[in-house]
């Protein structure tokens, strides 16, 4: 199916936040269990042992080869084989970005223990994106154009109407621990995962699944790690009762349900990554708490949860909310100038060297050598013509190999998926 | 697996009715519309050079496209 490249990245970005918001339903109803209700961090390393076993399994699953080619890449991600084992060139990444999911999911389970309505959790965490637009001028060397900080603001200002809690009730603790520690981590996260999205395993794309997998493994590893120690310096027993909790089959099946649930989020989410920045992937997410709503409406009905209000008031501010995240969204996806330049080098200067120059280039998204009228096409993407100008034909003209360039904007395009 | 950019010039007012048909070849993996000397890119992926024959073969049997300009892929570093 050739379908508009841009409309991929929106359709895994906002499927993943569809999934994710079935996700946090299912994880407030099983984070208000007996077991977990009251300890967090049994909570956090519940989900992670599971989640491995479970990761495991889906990612077995997904390596069975049809026609040459396994089902992982046929369903999920074109890029994925089979289930491998990480590369050390990905180890200091997957050690960072396992570290930081198994803090922010510590911080996650304590908010989810303690609140029942998924939409007041995740509107503390949309502050995220401006957290990832400031991390990424200074990693990225990336300053944010002018429609990024407009479209961030408009959506986290929107993520907060849409889920403000009617009862105006604040926690201190629960916002401490949303912008001390979910916040910082999910961003740190975010911008590891992209990086080992954008990394090429054995000369080709890395894939969203065996990412993910790792991912869950060592923030298992870690969450364990940090219990040990948390448990031995305050005489705690926390491992031991996530541990309990995870083989009680009831527990380890809602468990299951609610990690199996999440790798697809997940999956779609690292392969969106690949696609687009974090801050911008993680606008897109705030299109969950859209989603949160029915789901919480159905939790409610279900009599799964308690706490969900429909006052009239509270309404119109979470539809003021909605149309600020819709608005947002627009606006990122309506501002992405994309080019194809197609350049002759001089004769006698070695190809690959250029290449690589060419690709250094921020903001170039494909470099190919080709045989006929021209040496290279590269395709480009920047949000205005004028960074384009800056950041890309600048840097093209200081490349003493390249003869001549024209650059060519895409005006509309479609890809095959 | 071979891969090639093909960079066509098209007859004026032909292009939407030109996409609609270079939208069900098979072997086309990209279709951009854009703005400058060249009309329309399309990234084709192909098995041979006889099936990427057939793919210009078909792209120029297709109402409006004036010339085609083959650029087969010898080296790639991308993102996706």
């Amino acid at each position: 199916m050739i379908i508009r490249k841009k409309y991929l990245f929106y359709v895994l970005a906002i499927t993943s936040s569809f999934i994710a918001a079935a996700v946090t339903g299912i994880d407030s109803y099983v984070g208000g269990q007996p077991a977990f209700k009251y300890d967090p961090w049994a909570f956090a390393f519940s989900l992670f042992f599971i989640g491995a076993i479970v990761t495991f399994l889906i990612t077995l699953i997904l390596s069975i080869q049809r026609r040459g080619r396994s089902l992982g890449s046929k369903l999920l991600d074109p890029s994925f084989k089979q289930i491998r084992l990480v590369q050390k060139s990905e180890l200091k990444y997957n050690l960072v970005a396992g570290l930081m999911n198994a803090i922010n999911t510590i911080g996650y389970a304590a908010i989810v223990s303690t609140v029942q309505d998924p939409s007041v959790i995740l509107s503390f965490s949309q502050v995220v994106i401006i957290y990832l637009l400031l991390m990424e001028s200074i990693t990225e060397k990336d300053v944010p154009t002018l429609v990024e900080v407009q479209s961030s603001v408009i959506v986290t200002f929107g993520a907060i109407l849409a889920s403000i809690s009617l009862t105006g009730q604040i926690h201190v603790m629960s916002l401490a621990i949303v912008f001390l520690v979910i916040n910082p981590t999910w961003a740190i996260f975010s911008i590891y995962q992209r990086k080992l999205k954008l990394m090429r395993i054995h000369n080709k794309p890395n894939d969203s699944i065996n990412i993910r997998f790792w991912n869950v493994v060592f923030s298992c590893v870690f969450t364990g790690l940090i219990l040990l120690v948390f448990d031995i310096f305050t005489n705690g027993s926390h491992l031991i009762a996530g541990f309990t909790a995870s083989i009680d089959p009831f527990y380890f099946l809602l468990l299951a349900l609610t990690m199996g649930t999440t790798f697809f989020a997940y999956v779609l989410y690292i392969r969106a990554l690949g696609m687009g920045k974090a801050s911008v992937n993680n606008a897109l997410r705030a299109s969950t708490i859209i989603f949160a709503i029915p789901f919480s409406i159905l939790l409610l009905k279900l009599g799964l949860i308690s706490q969900f209000s429909t006052d009239p008031v509270m309404l119109i501010i979470k539809i003021i909310g909605i149309t600020l995240i819709v608005l947002g969204i627009v606006s990122f996806a309506l501002t992405v100038v994309k080019a194809y330049i197609f350049i002759t080098v001089k004769t006698g200067r070695p190809l690959r060297e250029t290449m690589q120059k060419l690709w250094d280039i921020r903001g170039v998204s494909h470099v190919t050598i080709t045989s006929g009228r021209y040496d290279f096409i590269v395709k480009v993407s920047t949000r205005t013509l004028m960074k384009g100008y800056e950041r890309i034909i600048k840097k093209i003209e200081e490349i003493d190999e390249i003869k001549k360039y024209h650059w060519e904007s895409v005006l509309k395009d479609w890809e095959n998926i | 697996m071979i891969s090639a950019y093909i960079l066509i010039t098209m007859q004026p007012g032909k292009n939407d009715k030109a996409i609609k048909e270079m939208r069900e070849i098979s072997n086309i993996a990209k279709i951009s519309i854009i703005a400058g000397e060249y009309d329309i890119v399309v990234r084709a992926q192909v098995k041979n050079l006889e099936e990427l024959l057939d793919v210009t073969d078909k792209l120029q049997m297709i109402e409006g496209v004036g010339k085609t300009t083959t650029q087969i892929i010898e080296k790639e570093i991308s993102l996706q």
